[in-house]
């Protein structure tokens, strides 16, 4: 490309960006600026107020019947969520038996405190009203003890806990979870041994062990030794084992001796906060950058640059741009708010361009604006959950890079991440915002932006217009792969904690369906739109490049063998068994893929020459066949 | 330039279709629902009635039938209307799973917390715990009592720091005795996610039942004033009753709520912007009218998806107590909540700032409501666990005649709209 052309497209795109930038700064106009001035000054004075007693969620829910002069009585109207009601209304005369309380039958209390002292609950809400009311108690306690004068009377324990790594005999525990415990002790060929219920408690099974630190041999005597909670990533046997990420208290260092109510367990739930941090806020500067694309959309507004010596690329470019800075310029600050380093930014950046890109795709098939909310929160919900999910399995390193906040943790608890590690976690989000990108560039055109199309024909239109001939065919794919394998990592995210006999089959079956789905739509959209001719012959050759591109793009996955996913059941499922020693072994199962892929694609590319039903069932068929191939090699391979 | 609007597949932009040329005389640029409201108004006589409220084309009816029997088939074909479009648009399938989904991943979230903050809910889990240092028979005494702990007493330091180590034990305690008499304990704990955090809450626990037990003997020995209030024996108990009620009913009360306005503001913003509310002009509705429909239908979503939520957690075991006064809330809140809505959209420039007026209007709001003696989602909580008190009966005939004064405010302000403002 010419040096004189590429200042002609930065120029072109620099002046869209300057205009939409213009644009949108000028369109919140003084009347809505000075509203909503009023309504964030009205609702800062009231949160305010709200902070010093909180928002009252739980005020009075229960009742409890008590005596006026029973301490009990103080306790109640010291609480929050009960309601004291005269012991009269609610008991007979005559106490009932020992064990029992006679109550009135009109009376709809749910916990009941006699004049000698027995506490009794009914109804359906009784017991965690009783449950509750044991609270009530124990935080009346300690308001009655913090007024005594002798203190060290009144807090008679102090408590102080110390967090350590302990070494436990160089295995990993990596199970999680609750129900995946047992089972995950195969494949066990680059040293990860998964050793669950390895000499920590017994019972449960659930063997979240400690992590190992190879480095840390000295733990024995370790009272004043604060802990390194950096587990030093020189822990390499060569496997290229990843480091857990351990979302602990943060804080290694040993806390101050103070009363027991004061402890604070370390909450494991880390990820979660970090997913609405960043999320919630790039879904502003989203609503904006969707309105303003489903702007030009309507009343044909978009048609004046279309027919402008701006290309389409360029135009979308220069839109996008504004709004690619500002998620950068949110990105940022969050991760300086928590104090996270460049880390922290590279991690998160991918999550914002893959945002950007599902809303771009999504406001050029909307056809409403309704629609187009809809999409947008529907995006924004499944991408904090598929965020969020995967780290949530902190314990479970494999699982949880999947998500690319779990880079973000290790970042805040100084641990070093790997560029393997980082690829993979954020690898398929740049590939799905780069190809969300392309196939909505697809459709910025005449025929599609201001057409009320049916949506399932504009994506068809979408993928149509990527086909260029037979090499498209291939390409494709490989561009869906990333689809393919973040639906297969969400799947697996999901399924972990179910039994096995229901993950597995289930697993197997969503995996064929959606690698089909890639090797196929493609071709389908190409005879839906007249780009081939509908002859057997032309199916079967373009079923035999796609099955090939796909088997291409396949193997550029097996970085997932270096991530440990394979060790686990549901993983196998996903993946194909871990790759073993023997050479002939290795061709066969290096080469077997490729003669299902190409089968199966010609299987559907024959039923979509046909028609859309033909296509429907040739879909079907090929899903039938990969599953029944999935299922014969594990078993054969298990 | 003449306006071609292309022939709606399954979709249709705001309520609004191509004409197909049906009705006689009326045919460029006729909206279907303007159609179907002029079918259901035949030709008669003139109906001078309230005529300031009429469009620029007021039908005559052959019949002389009220003028309000009309008008209500006529907003009813506008409000069908806006039914139908959130239907083919399947957007109503997407605000339910959005619904569904937060409440079980709230549901999810929650019961993953509270485990944690009550692992005896969890089955069969049991710590041990190596307990050394110089006084520790009140620790082992009450450790061992409780379930889910068993307490195993080390005299030697070491032994008990290595038990820890090679795995033997979950935590180690080492409690000592100061010169106040109090007890400090130094506890040891692994690192390792959600294993810590239940074994910490045990621990929490634990010594919480011996900081019980020593301010019993203070009270004995005279050195407290005044002696605690006697704890409850511990039962079985559902944690997430609490949950249930105070958060997760409330917010699929209040949801379909918001997610109505939403709905309404979209859909006058884009009728606005594409200017086929200029279309429903020429139609024998009045602008007022045409605005009622499209408001009701939309509040009228809200109650019926609460009705299905309490339909679905009755079903689940949670019972609610006065569901009638949940739903009347829900409609209530609804009917203002939307009213708003259409305020907003009518009178904001364009998409981005009424959506973003909205948001900020509906959060406020919610904000606001905590000056109320009640906050709405308390008084959700009360109408559903039974224990309604008399203020919350006040508020919720406090919330109706709000709705009802902003739909009449709401009236009022159309009328005296600019129809060319918009």
């Amino acid at each position: 490309m010419s040096a004189g052309r590429l200042r002609g497209i930065v120029s072109r795109t620099a002046r869209i960006a300057r205009w939409e930038v213009a644009r949108s700064a000028g369109t919140v106009d003084r009347k809505t600026a000075l509203i909503l001035v009023v309504m964030v000054a009205a609702i800062g004075t009231a949160g305010f107020s709200v902070a010093d007693e909180g928002l009252g969620l739980e005020r009075e829910i229960y009742t409890v019947g008590v005596d006026e002069d029973s301490r009990y009585y103080d306790v109640a109207v010291d609480s929050e969520q009960f309601r004291p009601i005269s012991i009269e209304d609610v008991t007979t005369d005559g106490d009932g038996t020992a064990g029992t309380i006679a109550v009135r039958d009109e009376a709809s209390v749910d916990v009941v405190v006699t004049r000698d002292g027995r506490i009794g609950h009914l109804g359906d809400n009784g017991a965690a009203a009783y449950d509750a009311f044991r609270e009530s108690v124990e935080s009346y306690n300690g308001k009655l003890m913090d007024e005594e004068a002798d203190q060290a009377a009144a807090y008679p324990v102090l408590v102080s806990i110390e967090y350590q790594q302990r070494d436990l005999g160089g295995a990993t525990d990596s199970g999680a979870g609750d129900g995946a415990g047992d089972g995950d002790g195969d494949g066990d060929g680059d040293g990860d041994g998964t050793d669950s219920g390895d000499g920590t408690n017994g019972g449960s099974g659930d063997g979240t062990g400690g992590n190992t630190d190879g480095s840390t041999g000295d733990e024995s005597g370790a009272d004043e030794s604060g802990t390194d909670g950096t587990g030093g990533s020189g822990t390499d046997d060569g496997d290229g084992r990843t480091q857990v990420p351990n979302v602990g208290d943060g804080s290694t260092s040993t806390t101050a001796p103070d009363r027991p109510g004061s402890i604070s367990p370390p909450f494991p739930f880390e990820s979660l906060v970090l997913a609405f941090l960043f999320v919630v806020p790039m879904n502003f500067v989203i609503q904006a950058y969707g309105s303003t694309i489903m702007d030009e959309r309507v009343k044909r507004r978009g048609e004046l640059l279309l027919v402008s010596p701006a290309s389409s690329r360029e135009i979308v470019a220069g839109k996008t741009l504004p709004y690619l800075l500002g998620l950068v310029g949110v990105v940022v600050a969050i991760s300086w708010v928590i104090e996270g380093g460049p880390i922290a930014v590279a991690a998160a950046l991918p999550i914002a361009l893959l945002f950007l890109g599902a809303t771009f795709v999504g406001a050029m098939l909307a056809r409403s604006f309704k629609e187009l909310t809809f999409v947008t929160v529907t995006i924004s919900v499944f991408l904090t959950t598929y965020t969020f999910i995967p780290a949530v399995f902190a314990d479970v390193n494999a699982i949880a890079l999947i998500s690319p906040l779990t880079l973000v943790v290790m970042d805040l608890q100084g641990e070093a991440v790997r560029l393997g590690e980082y690829l993979f976690s954020t690898g398929p989000f740049y590939l799905g915002g780069a190809v969300c990108f392309l196939l909505g560039i697809g459709v910025y055109r005449e025929e599609d932006m201001f057409a009320q199309k049916p949506i399932p024909a504009k994506i068809v239109d979408a993928i149509a217009n990527r086909i260029r001939g037979r090499r498209s065919v291939f390409v494709l794919p490989i561009l869906f792969i990333p689809f393919v394998f973040a639906s297969q990592l969400l799947a697996v995210a999901l399924l972990f904690v179910v039994p096995q006999a229901i993950a597995v089959p289930l697993i197997i079956v969503l995996a064929a369906t959606v690698e089909e789905i890639a090797k196929s739509v493609h071709v389908y959209a190409g005879f839906a739109r007249s780009r081939f001719e509908p002859s057997l012959r032309t199916a079967a050759m373009l079923g035999a490049f796609s099955g090939a591109g796909f088997f291409v793009g396949e193997k550029l996955t097996h970085v997932v063998q270096f991530v440990g996913l394979p060790d686990l059941p549901v993983g196998t499922a996903a993946f194909g068994p871990a790759v073993s020693d023997e050479p002939l072994i290795l061709a066969v199962v290096f080469l077997a893929p490729l003669a299902l892929h190409v089968v199966t694609a010609v299987i559907s590319a024959l039923g979509a020459s046909r028609s859309r039903l033909g296509y429907v069932g040739g879909l079907i068929a090929a899903i039938l066949g990969h599953a029944a191939y999935n299922l014969g090699v594990i078993t054969l391979v298990a | 330039m003449s306006r071609e609007r292309d022939r709606a597949g399954d979709g249709e932009i705001g309520g609004v279709e191509s004409g197909d040329g049906e009705s006689d005389d009326r045919e460029i640029g006729t909206s279907e629902s303007a159609r179907a409201a002029w079918r259901s108004r035949s030709s008669g006589t003139d109906d001078r009635r309230d005529s300031s409220r009429r469009g620029p084309n007021p039908s005559v009816r052959s019949d002389g039938g009220t003028e309000a029997g009309s008008n209500w088939g006529a907003r009813w074909a506008v409000a069908r209307r806006e039914l139908a479009s959130l239907r083919s648009e399947k957007t109503i399938l997407l605000a339910l799973a959005i619904q569904l989904f937060i409440a079980a991943f709230s549901s999810f979230l929650v019961v993953g917390l509270v485990s944690l903050s009550d692992p005896g809910a969890v089955d069969g889990y049991q710590t041990e715990i190596a307990v050394t240092g110089d006084d520790t028979d009140t620790l082992l005494a009450v450790a061992n009592e409780r379930d889910g702990v068993t307490a195993q007493r080390y005299d030697d330091r070491g032994a008990a720091y290595d038990a820890f180590d090679a795995g033997a034990v979950s935590a180690v305690l080492d409690a000592n005795r100061n010169d106040d008499g109090q007890l400090v304990v130094r506890a040891t704990a692994p690192e390792s996610g959600l294993q810590t955090t239940l074994l910490v809450v045990q621990l929490r626990d634990t010594l919480e039942h011996v900081e019980r037990v020593e301010r019993q003997g203070h009270v004995e020995n005279r050195r407290l004033e005044q002696s605690p209030v006697p704890v409850p024996d511990e039962i079985e108990a559902s944690p997430y009753v609490g949950f249930t009620y105070t958060i997760l009913l409330p917010l699929l009360c209040f949801l379909p709520v918001f997610i109505s306005g939403s709905i309404v503001v979209d859909s006058l913003i884009e009728e606005r912007q594409r200017g086929t509310l200029e279309l429903l002009r020429v139609a024998p509705l009045s602008l007022a009218d045409v605005i009622d429909a499209k408001l009701l239908a939309t509040a009228a979503l809200a109650p019926l998806q609460a009705i299905a939520w309490l339909l679905l957690l009755s079903f689940n075991g949670t019972a609610i107590a006065s569901p009638v006064a949940l739903v009347v809330l829900v409609a209530a809140l609804s009917l203002l909540v939307v009213a708003g809505g259409v305020a907003i959209a009518l009178w904001a420039p364009d998409r981005r700032q009424a959506q973003l007026l909205y948001s900020t209007a509906t959060v406020g709001a919610l904000v606001l409501a905590t000056v109320l003696p009640e906050h709405p989602a308390n008084t959700v909580a009360k109408f559903a666990i039974g224990n309604p008190t008399p203020t919350t009966w006040v508020l919720l005939a406090a919330y109706g005649l709000l709705a009802i004064g902003a739909f009449v405010a709401l009236e009022r302000g159309i009328d005296r709209l600019e129809r060319d403002s918009l």
